[in-house]
Order: structure tokens, then C-alpha cells, then sequence
């Protein structure tokens, strides 16, 4: 099975690729610098100990980092045509139960609903990708929404 | 040892301080915070283990993912309206507050902020290590740093859906439609979006809208 691609904006992989950066180098100096000794005892040093759960932690997120880096997928700008859809990178303005609301559409890596940033794996983002405006877009789970989409605006690159 | 102890007897006082969820809609005798990380942190473990994810990082997430309310309160997604005002709006809480993407920005930093805040003060007198574990482990929840932190922010919402479904059931009265609509918009975890068909099956459909 082809491993799972990473939808990300450019912001996203750039912030990402730091990180995985910066975190290299933490562990470099980590590792060059003084290692704590182990007491000469039955008990180990907390210090050595301390050393080695920052390490096993630095090391877990580089893992997660280079996966992420090795399977992304950038989030490009549609061409004007395809700018009427909405797409991955969107930014939607919809009316909900006569309220209006704004989203981005985005991949689950930097999906935050409470930023406004809504994932393409969750149920509304499924069900937005590839409408267009005027449309209707109805979710339902037990209860019944609609999405009236408003306007749709893509982030120019 | 004697730090620790402090510590426990602090975030003991989740035992006490009622969700304010409920508080807000009324309900008589409402579950306290505790009792909301308690399940969150038994379903990471078993969810989680279908989901293959690091089993002990979950839990241990769950279990600190709430501990600055001790000192930062429980703010609900209806806190902005009761900023200028000691209630809410009427039939506010009958449907999934609204806000504009800059006003959602300024909620969630301004929440943040504090929340992380009253987190540091409330681990100062732990080990270092510990405190940056937890320190850690509440940042990858917010921010949804890693595989982990993404599935336990979503649970935590389908925590808090079971507990809603299970109130319905149990006669109290009270729209299900913000859940839903926050479900829709947020969760994006296979085996989170399977337990929540699960879910729909077995509560009758009384429960499930209002």
C-alpha cells in the first residue's frame, strides 16, 4: 500500500522542514555536549535519566518530522478555471443556520477547527471539496446542516 | 515527595469543579472535570490501541490535558458572549457559536495564553523532567503537533459527546445540535469517526436530536 500522502500549505511545510531543523540540531548539541554519567551505584543518576527521556522524545518527533517531510503533498493554488471549486487551500465563506462562518480547507496535519482551519478527512470537508458557490451543501449526521457557500477565495502564490 | 503532594492535592480539586458545559445548560448535578479526563483517559487506551498509537503518551495526555482549569477556569466555546455579560444569549446554546476567522484567532491565542500560564504555575514545584513531559504533552494536544495529540483533541470532544447522549438519555433537556455540528467540523480520525457510528446506533433517536 502506497504510504499516506501529507496535504500541506506552504507556510505548513516550511514550518514543518524547521522544526525538523532545529530539532536536528538540539539533538546534535545534545549529544556532543557532556553526557551525564551513570552513578556508581545500584540507583541511576536522575540527570542521566533525564538525558535519555529528552533524547527518546527528540528523537520520536525527528521520525515523525521526516516521515511527514518525505510524504508531502504541497497545496497549490487551483488555475482561475478550478478557482470557482473549492479545493484543498480554500478559504470558504459559508452561512450555517443563518449564521456566517469562514474556513480553510486544509490537511489533517494542520487542521484546527478552533482557528478556523478545517481538515478534508473530516465529514464537512468531505463534503465541501469540489462544490461551488450558491451551492447547498448538506451534512447530515443525526441532525441535518446546510453549508450555504457564500464565497470562495484562494490564497495567491 | 513533598512537591508532588501539592501538586496531587491541587489537581485534586478537578474532583470539585463542575464542567461548565453543563453548568451553562442547567443540568442539575453535572459531572466535575475529573470525571470527564477519567473516561477520556480509558477510551485513549482502548481506542487508541486500534488507532496504533503510543499507548502510555495518550493516556498520559488525557490525564493532563484539563489540569490548568485549576487555575484558568473552564471556558466553554460560549466564554466570548459572557465577557460583557453574566448570561448567555437566549438559545445560545441551542446551536454551534459563530465567529469570524480573526475573532476565532483572538479566542483561541487569548485562551491559550492563560491556559498556559495557569499549567506552568500549577507544575512549578515538580522535577524538571516531569514538568517538561507534561509541558510537552499539553502543547502537542493544543496544537496538534503529532498523530497522538491530534487523536486525543478529538477525543476529547467525543468524550464529551458520549456524556451529552448519555444526559439526553437520561431525560435531561437540551439541543444536540451544537455536538453534531462540532463532530462534523472537527473529528477526521477513522476509528473516532467509526465510534461515533457506533454511537448513533445504539442511543435512540430521541437522544440523538433535538
Amino acid at each position: 500500500m502506497a504510504p499516506k500522502k501529507f496535504y500541506l500549505t506552504k507556510e505548513g511545510l516550511e514550518k514543518t522542514k524547521k522544526e525538523y531543523e532545529d530539532l536536528k540540531n538540539l539533538k546534535l548539541s545534545k549529544t556532543n555536549g557532556e553526557v551525564p554519567k551513570i552513578w556508581h551505584s545500584e540507583d541511576l543518576n536522575p540527570e542521566y535519566l533525564a538525558f535519555q527521556e529528552d533524547l527518546e522524545f527528540l528523537e520520536s518527533r525527528l521520525n515523525d518530522l521526516e516521515h511527514i517531510i518525505k510524504n508531502a503533498e504541497l497545496i497549490k493554488s487551483p488555475n482561475r478555471e478550478e478557482q470557482k471549486n473549492i479545493n484543498l487551500g480554500a478559504t470558504v465563506m459559508v452561512q450555517v443556520n443563518g449564521q456566517m462562518d469562514e474556513f480553510t480547507l486544509v490537511g489533517t496535519l494542520e487542521a484546527n477547527p478552533s482557528l478556523g482551519m478545517i481538515s478534508n478527512e473530516s465529514p464537512v470537508g468531505q463534503q465541501l471539496l469540489g462544490h461551488k458557490i450558491g451551492d447547498e451543501v448538506v451534512v447530515s449526521s443525526p441532525i441535518k446542516t446546510i453549508y450555504r457557500i457564500k464565497k470562495i477565495k484562494y490564497k495567491t502564490i | 515527595m513533598e512537591n508532588v503532594l501539592d501538586f496531587l492535592i491541587e489537581i485534586g480539586k478537578l474532583k470539585k469543579m463542575l464542567r461548565q458545559g453543563w453548568v451553562l445548560r442547567g443540568i442539575k448535578n453535572p459531572e466535575c472535570i475529573a470525571s470527564h479526563t477519567f473516561r477520556m483517559a480509558v477510551m485513549a487506551w482502548l481506542l487508541g490501541e486500534e488507532r496504533k498509537l503510543n499507548i502510555c503518551k495518550i493516556i498520559k495526555m488525557s490525564l493532563i490535558h484539563d489540569i490548568c482549569e485549576v487555575y484558568a477556569g473552564d471556558a466553554t466555546p460560549y466564554h466570548p458572549f459572557l465577557l460583557n455579560n453574566k448570561k448567555l444569549p437566549k438559545g445560545l446554546t441551542e446551536t454551534w457559536p459563530r465567529f469570524s476567522k480573526k475573532e476565532k484567532e483572538k479566542i483561541f491565542y487569548e485562551k491559550h495564553k492563560k491556559e498556559d500560564k495557569a499549567l506552568r504555575a500549577i507544575i512549578l514545584k515538580l522535577p524538571p523532567l516531569l514538568r517538561n513531559e507534561i509541558v510537552s504533552l499539553w502543547d502537542d494536544y493544543e496544537k496538534g503537533l503529532t498523530p497522538e495529540g491530534r487523536f486525543v483533541r478529538q477525543l476529547d470532544r467525543v468524550e464529551n459527546l458520549l456524556q451529552a447522549l448519555e444526559y439526553r438519555q437520561e431525560g435531561k433537556n437540551f439541543s444536540m445540535n451544537p455536538w453534531w455540528i462540532q463532530i462534523e467540523e472537527l473529528v477526521d480520525d477513522p476509528v473516532l469517526i467509526d465510534f461515533i457510528k457506533v454511537l448513533e446506533r445504539k442511543f435512540n433517536k430521541k437522544c440523538l436530536n433535538h
